[in-house]
């Protein structure tokens, strides 16, 4: 799709130049040539050759703020995500962050390769081959070995969320050729590879019988729930976050949970809040764990701040400010523990936290908190 | 960093043997000849890779 095309698609021509957009996004505060009302404005006034070679094409973190508050609801995230398009067909690209190793791993699954990355969840309980409900782990594995180094044990959400199905009576499937969603693909400018992914997840879910697939990270569960019916029509199974599935075992009684000691607030993810609409169940879930021990941020819910980088790109010494005050802000509600509800907002401000010595913060993300609090 | 891609290599499916990182110096001609003439035996012997045959 040309620039031309992609205003007509996302009527950025509606655009009263009010700047909120500006405003609102955390790479501008940052970074200050960037600014989304530029991008928009120079799109209009047919300067798309100097857009696509800008690098601030790429700055944009896609957190969908700009978008929440933007009076003529221009979808600036998917406008850029059409630009990378366009741009990486001309030969631009993102500086990719850890030397490129995420996305070789998801040109390698893309390709076909025949993974073994299951042992983790034998170990962790029972699973199966077959069932009604499939839990697709997403990357985790991968993150698990890469970013060890920052103390992360990335897998300990998947473990965690096994233990939690388990509990409840369901044996879910946990497949070794399941790939990679997609989704930093698809932000990252690359629709062909996504395609490719997202065909293997489709045919593999279809065939191992599932009606129901579980995600804990809210980046596979938004692209399987949007893009995947953009690009394939009708999936014939349910796709359902782990957080609403927790939330109907607690009200069923199928999961109990003890209260914990303890203080927490909540960093809302771009892709389970703002996209995905999911305020509510991790709130819910954090409620009944915590009690009064839950604290809100300031900047909550729909004006929550992204994590600093997304899509395993362009991660820059903006990103590290936009972490830091994000961990700052955390540790001002009194909070001990910052929960956080995607594997890789958990990465990044754990990552950050690693040079903020003084703080004393932790990082841990709500699913193991869950299992944490299982009696 | 050379182990944690062959971890990576590990979850991927593909046979950890097929990467190898020696250094070798600019007067050490025969030692790089017999690095590349093992190293290109045991490709040899692992055959074929899964990449691109699989599903």
């Amino acid at each position: 799709m040309n620039i031309g095309e992609s205003i007509n698609l996302y009527k950025t021509y509606y655009c009263l130049d009010c700047g909120v957009c500006t405003g609102s996004c955390p790479v501008s505060r940052v970074l200050p040539t960037f600014s989304p009302r530029l991008i928009v404005e120079k799109a209009l006034l047919q300067m798309g050759d100097e857009l696509l070679s800008d690098r601030d094409l790429w700055s944009c973190l896609t957190c969908g703020r700009c978008y929440q508050r933007c009076p003529t609801k221009i979808d600036f995230p998917e406008f850029m995500r059409n630009l990378r398009e366009e741009a990486i067909k001309r030969g631009l690209a993102p500086a990719l962050a850890h030397h490129g190793m995420l996305q070789s791993v998801m040109e390698f699954q893309a390709e076909g390769v025949r993974q073994k990355k299951t042992d983790w969840a034998r170990e962790a309980g029972k699973i199966a081959d077959r069932g009604e409900v499939f839990y697709f782990v997403g990357c985790m594995p991968y993150f698990d070995v890469i970013f060890r180094d920052i103390g992360v044990d990335s897998l300990s959400i998947g473990r965690s969320v096994i233990k939690i199905l388990n509990a409840a009576g369901v044996t879910p499937v946990v497949s070794d050729q399941e790939a990679c969603c997609g989704h930093d693909m698809l932000w990252n400018g690359n629709p062909e590879t996504f395609k490719k992914l997202a065909a293997k997840n489709i045919e593999l879910i279809r065939g191992s019988g599932a009606k129901k697939v579980v995600f804990s990270c809210p980046e596979g569960y938004y692209t399987f729930q949007h893009h995947y019916p953009q690009y394939f029509g009708e999936l014939g199974f349910e796709v359902v976050h782990f957080f609403d599935y927790v939330q109907q075992m607690i009200a069923d009684g199928a999961l109990k949970l003890s209260d914990g000691a303890g203080t927490y607030t909540f960093h809302d993810p771009c892709r389970l809040g703002r996209m995905a609409k999911i305020y509510d169940s991790p709130r819910a879930i954090l409620g009944s764990l915590a009690g009064e021990g839950f604290r809100e941020m300031e900047r909550n819910r729909e004006n929550a701040v992204c994590c600093g980088t997304t899509g395993w790109a362009n991660c820059s010494s903006g990103s590290k400010q936009i972490q830091a005050e994000r961990i700052r802000e955390a540790r001002a509600t009194g909070a001990r523990t910052l929960v956080t509800a995607c594997p890789k907002c958990r990465i990044h401000l754990s990552c950050a936290l690693t040079s903020m010595e003084e703080m004393d913060l932790e990082v841990k993300d709500l699913t193991t908190l869950i299992s944490e609090s299982m009696r | 960093m050379i182990e944690m891609v062959r971890e990576l290599m590990d979850l991927l499916g593909i046979d950890r043997g097929r990467l190898e990182l020696q250094w070798v110096s600019s007067a050490e001609g025969a030692r790089f000849a017999e690095i590349v003439t093992s190293f290109t035996h045991r490709i040899m012997e692992l055959g074929k890779s899964s990449l691109g045959v699989a599903a």
